[in-house]
């Protein structure tokens, strides 16, 4: 029940933000525009909170107990979940940095692995072919501008796609 | 008869034969891989068109259409990550239905409905073209501010185990959707002086973190104690429906069909509309087996046979009025002119055989959804005898591309990210992730349909009340958002009755 008292205070947290943001937008210079650019937010961020506190009080009444893996880092599934989500903001990160094609092959090794994954000759294989059918597709055959990084990998990009 | 005979020349000569059959299975291969949309794909063909004759090349963007509105269901059904905005609805039963072991019955649910949509909303189209379209023009911000609602209200069906929370989260989208500039007087909204939040978030990014990525994280942390990867026995193909199957389902292929082809004349509304509304209606049937969300096979047909009657509907107004109907048709309004076609009430003047033609392009590209169907499904079947390390790192690099394409922004990605944890904890919290995005979809459509409607009423809403067909709209939106609620009450009253 805790955690998700947590998680209703962050919620309501983000709600009140909204609703004070939207309080400071600037009235509207239309009369016949009533609810002008910060009025249906209000309204909105009114109802969020109604809501959510409706949903806290089934909360506490219901005392009902939420397991998050993502949450519990001394369990092995945790850490591993930890993992992959720090692996995708590194992924995410890097893109934009070393480029699409190497990053998503690093990408496609490290994932794997961090879940247990052992065959490395498979692991080798899958992330290579993956890894060219993607460009391929995507940035040869579809023209999708795939990100390109910086300098040097910016300059190997455009021999390839 | 000269025009049925000439149209059928004209869409049944070879060359225009290979078009459709090349248009389809390109439309679906596009609409299959998230990140190129069916918009798109119309685009990639355009090149070939110039030197083309007008009705060949019409019918061929046409076929495209087809196939694109059927092949997002492939990788909604099978990766759980939707190819195409529209096929957002056919992950909440589509995915479970694959995981439970019927992957082939799933996509043959998919293809069929998909075929039947396209067939109900051409015949609509050849019969009632210009009655429909001159109604549709009657809509204005009232009916469209209706019409949105009835979408929001679809969160009691789609938020069944906990009401409280899915209106909630259609709050919540309702809310992410008024970031960026407001498109009625121009005020910068929650951007916080960034500007690639000036133009809103797009709901495609949120889609596939909510959806793909957090379903990823979601299996990852099962992986040790279950086998989380979609196997099958065999080659993963489409499993074509029996036709007594399909008869005990005829009023969710017809009723899909319906709203389908209605939303696809409304200017400007679209695919995804059709479907959310098409699954929200059936998904009020609480007595279903399996229920919805858990597999069931009306959940993929209702929102697949919408969205591909959106095909023929939107084509209505483009062609006899000149208004698209939908994103996708206002590309191929696009094409008209680039190939010197106006459309509008002259085209069909003009042009006697257009809408024969297009009408019988509508039918072969359906039929030909089976074939095109088998041959993608095919392809993708390959990915699932992957384990699921792989696999799934596979979903998440091609949500990733598929994030970036939308605007080539980094920000997109980002957005993915994040909705990707947020979406994992929302479903650990029973919090729904498809109200989220119903009300993030609807959010814009909602909130300025209401102000436009004020602004015409001088500042006051009584022109909702007092316009018949928006009262009618509003009424029946309510009554999708209490039903279940009286279902319940009146099924509690019974039940208390009886003992």
């Amino acid at each position: 029940m805790g955690i998700e008292i947590v998680f209703n205070i962050l919620v309501g947290l983000g709600i009140v933000f909204y609703l004070a943001n939207a309080l400071r937008l600037p009235t509207t210079d239309k009369p016949a525009d009533v609810l002008g650019a910060g009025g249906f937010p209000i309204i909105l961020g009114i109802l969020g909170l109604i809501v959510l506190a409706m949903i806290t009080m089934r909360v506490l009444k219901e005392k009902s107990e939420i397991h998050i893996p993502m949450l519990e880092l001394h369990s092995v599934d945790g850490r591993m979940l930890a993992i992959n989500v720090i692996l995708l903001a590194a992924y995410i990160g890097l893109i934009d940095v070393i480029g699409f094609i190497l990053s998503t092959l690093i990408y496609l090794v490290a994932c794997p692995l961090s879940i247990g994954y052992r065959k490395a000759g498979v692991l080798t294989i899958f992330s290579v072919v993956a890894t060219t059918i993607l460009v391929v597709v995507f940035g040869v055959f579809f023209f999708v501008p795939l990100p390109r990084g910086i300098n040097f990998f910016r300059e190997f990009s455009y021999m390839i796609y | 008869m000269d025009v049925i005979i000439q149209s059928v020349a004209a869409v049944f000569s070879p060359m225009a034969f290979l078009l459709i059959v090349v248009g389809t299975l390109f439309g679906m291969v596009c609409g299959s891989l998230p990140g190129v949309s069916t918009s798109m794909a119309i685009i990639l063909c355009l090149p070939f068109t110039y030197s083309m004759d007008p009705i060949v090349a019409i019918v061929m963007m046409v076929s495209v259409y087809v196939g694109g509105a059927c092949g997002g269901s492939i990788s909604a059904i099978l990766l759980k990550t939707p190819g195409t905005p529209e096929a957002v609805a056919t992950i909440f039963d589509g995915y479970p239905m694959a995981q439970s072991g019927k992957v082939g019955e799933a996509l043959g649910l998919a293809v069929t409905a998909s075929s039947f949509g396209t067939i109900f909303s051409a015949f609509i189209m050849l019969v009632a073209s210009p009655a429909l379209a001159a109604a549709a023009l009657t809509f204005q911000s009232a009916e469209y501010f209706g019409l949105g609602m009835i979408g929001l209200c679809c969160i009691t069906s789609l938020g069944s185990k906990n009401q409280l929370k899915a209106v909630l989260s259609v709050l919540i989208g309702v809310m992410i959707s008024t970031i960026g500039i407001d498109t009625i007087n121009g005020v910068e909204r929650f951007a916080f002086g960034e500007p690639a939040l000036l133009n809103g978030i797009n709901y495609i990014s949120v889609m596939i973190g909510a959806f793909a990525i957090a379903e990823v994280f979601k299996n990852i942390e099962e992986f040790r104690h279950r086998d989380t990867s979609l196997r099958t026995e065999g080659k993963v193909s489409v499993k074509l429906m029996k036709f007594v199957e399909m008869a005990k389902m005829w009023a969710t292929f017809i009723r899909g069909s319906i709203i389908g082809t209605i939303i696809g004349i409304i200017p400007a509304a679209g695919g995804s509309i059709a479907s959310l509304i098409a699954y929200g209606y059936e998904a009020r049937d609480k007595n279903a087996s399996p229920k919805f969300g858990e597999g069931n096979p009306r959940g993929i047909v209702a929102p697949e046979s919408a969205n591909n009657a959106c095909v023929g509907g939107a084509m209505v107004p483009t062609m006899v009025l000149g208004i698209p109907g939908s994103p996708v048709a206002a590309v191929i309004m696009a094409a008209f002119m680039i190939i010197g076609l106006i459309p509008g009430p002259l085209l069909l003047k003009n042009q006697p055989i257009m809408l024969n033609a297009v009408f019988l392009a509508l039918i072969a590209a359906a039929l030909l959804l089976f074939i095109a169907g088998r041959f993608v499904t095919s392809q993708f079947g390959h990915l699932l005898k992957l384990p699921y390390p792989l696999l799934g790192s596979l979903i998440v690099a091609l949500g990733l591309v598929g994030a970036y394409s939308l605007k080539n922004s980094f920000y997109d990605v980002l957005i993915m990210f994040v909705f990707g944890v947020v979406g994992y904890f929302f479903d650990k919290f029973k919090y729904s992730n498809a109200a989220v995005i119903l009300g993030l979809i609807l959010g814009d459509l909602i909130e300025n349909s209401l102000r436009k409607q004020i602004i015409i009423g001088d500042g006051s809403g009584i022109g909702f009340l007092t316009r018949p067909v928006s009262l009618i709209i509003l009424v029946t939106a309510i009554l999708t958002f209490m039903w279940p609620i009286i279902g319940n009450y009146l099924n509690k009253k019974k039940a208390k009755n009886e003992e």
